[in-house]
């Protein structure tokens, strides 16, 4: 997305799209730079540049899901929740106000400050789990929190799991080699066009420092 | 085809004066899926070296105020794979390719594009000069007059096509350079290439780029772009390609009456992908307007 006519900021800004209703569609997001500080300010009926659907979602197949967000890394949450069995939504989040809800879904939530559902963390949410009841599960947060879930997760429940991606972003549409994500086994995935959804085992955690934001 | 405006580069007639600068456009293979090539005289390809580079670690891409550092690090499959997958896919651009070259050491330009050579689709090479010079601690090839010279004259031992030199602005003579590349044979020179740039976060005094330092590129950077233009036109004969700074149609007519032959969109080609389409149209509606004093 175009956050603003001017040039400057000169790229664009890549969203997940979290649902689409016939001719709209509903992006959520946070302000956490200069480029959604620009957007926050976008006034109703001004029109914005969006170059898209872009790259590979998830990859919707049959069988009982486990959702698992960490704060906006939900966003994308409410279409795919939609679009597939849905079995449980985990949700973790700073505070009540950072906290997605994904309605008609059996949903759990945790906060950091107790403000809705337990006090804690999602890794705390992940002790009752019945990983071997989901045949599917999708992963987004920050990098920190995605890396103590995959931890959490059995080595069969890891195969299964599919994370969505962020990565500063050049182009969008593969060709300028901007958003590199650390492959598994060596070099580099491109986030926009090979992502941003990849499986869990196709990413190099170790090498994986996500986004520094500020 | 717009039978009024024409422009030429190597003996070969375009209806736009607009090419995807290096690095921006892949090998042009995503745009053309799209139709975005539409409005592009000819793609430069992203660099080819001999190995195989993975690029640097992420981030690659930092945002500043005013424009866009980069630290790619020359991401590419290499020279093998590119004449064994992309070249082949390649051929079927609607317009030409021109192959960007980069190198390790002054033997490796000459190396790659002899590879190339194997290949009948591209039009014509551009040599990337900005890239460090392993054997001299790092130093931008670009930086001396006589490796100029040298690369260019090894290059055009080994090619049948033509070249551009793609210079650097941030070492050494931009003009001398230029005289250099021309006095080694190049069939042009590509003005320029991105400014060292860096970004620090104050707070921890770390540098952002994993590499410290990387390329800046910016519209704000259109005039450093026409003064290295204007005073290398005055210094050589062979046509100057512009690159830097351009996002509207205007930027290129100024370019063009800068003394550029062709003008480069490269950054602004992340924000529109079919900017070579829309700018085209800017220009030919400029160039229709009649004539003010």
């Amino acid at each position: 997305m175009e956050v603003s006519h001017s040039p400057f900021p000169v790229t664009r800004r890549p969203f997940t799209i979290s649902s689409t209703s016939g001719d709209s569609v509903e992006i959520i997001f946070e302000v956490v730079g200069r480029g959604t500080e620009i957007l926050a300010e976008t006034e109703e009926g001004q029109s914005l540049r969006l170059l898209g659907p872009l790259g590979c979602g998830y990859r919707l197949n049959p069988g009982n899901w486990l959702l698992i967000g960490g704060g906006l890394g939900a966003a994308g949450f409410p279409g795919l929740a939609a679009s597939i069995d849905c079995g449980l939504v985990l949700l973790g989040a700073a505070s009540r106000d950072r906290l997605l809800t994904i309605p008609g879904f059996e949903t759990v939530t945790i906060t950091e400050d107790g403000s809705s559902g337990r006090k804690g963390l999602i890794t705390d949410l992940l002790e009752s789990v019945q990983w071997d009841s989901f045949s599917s599960i999708a992963l987004c947060g920050p990098v920190p929190m995605m890396k103590a879930v995959i931890g959490m997760m059995p080595a069969e429940a890891r195969a299964n799991a599919q994370v969505s991606a962020e990565a500063r972003m050049g182009c969008g549409w593969g060709a300028c080699e901007g958003c590199s994500v650390p492959k598994a086994g060596g070099g580099f995935l491109k986030c926009c066009s090979d992502g941003p959804v990849f499986s869990v085992d196709s990413i190099d955690w170790e090498r994986w420092e996500g986004i520094h934001h500020g | 085809m717009d039978k009024t405006h024409k422009w030429t580069l190597w003996n070969r007639e375009f209806n736009s004066p607009i090419l995807l600068a290096s690095g921006t456009a892949g090998f042009g293979l995503e745009l053309m899926e799209q139709g975005f090539l539409e409005g592009a005289a000819a793609v430069i390809s992203k660099a080819t070296t001999l190995k195989p580079l993975v690029g640097n670690p992420p981030p690659r891409i930092i945002e500043t105020r005013f424009g866009l550092l980069n630290s790619i690090g020359l991401a590419n499959p290499g020279v093998d794979e590119v004449l064994r997958t992309v070249l082949p896919e390649a051929a079927g651009l609607p317009v030409p390719l021109i192959v960007n070259v980069a190198g390790e050491t002054v033997e490796e330009f000459p190396a790659v594009i002899e590879r190339l050579e194997e290949s009948p689709v591209q039009f014509g090479y551009e040599v990337n000069v900005s890239c460090p010079n392993v054997a001299a601690g790092g130093i931008a090839f670009g930086a001396s007059p006589e490796i100029v010279e040298r690369i260019s004259t090894l290059v055009k031992r080994v090619s049948s096509r033509p070249f551009s030199v793609k210079l650097t602005p941030n070492e050494g003579s931009i003009v001398e350079s230029a005289k250099a590349a021309e006095a080694g044979g190049a069939d042009a020179v590509t003005v320029c290439n991105t400014f060292l740039g860096m970004k620090v976060d104050w707070r921890t005094g770390k540098a952002l780029l994993k590499r410290n330092v990387g390329g800046y590129s910016s519209p704000a950077l259109l005039p450093l772009t026409v003064a290295r233009v204007f005073i290398t036109r005055e210094a050589i004969k062979i046509p100057v390609l512009a690159s830097g700074g351009v996002n509207r149609a205007e930027d290129i007519l100024e370019l063009l009456a800068a003394g550029a032959a062709m003008v480069q969109v490269g950054t602004w080609l992340m924000r529109r992908p079919d900017a070579a389409f829309e700018l085209r149209k800017g220009v030919i509606n400029l160039l229709k307007e009649p004539v003010r004093q």
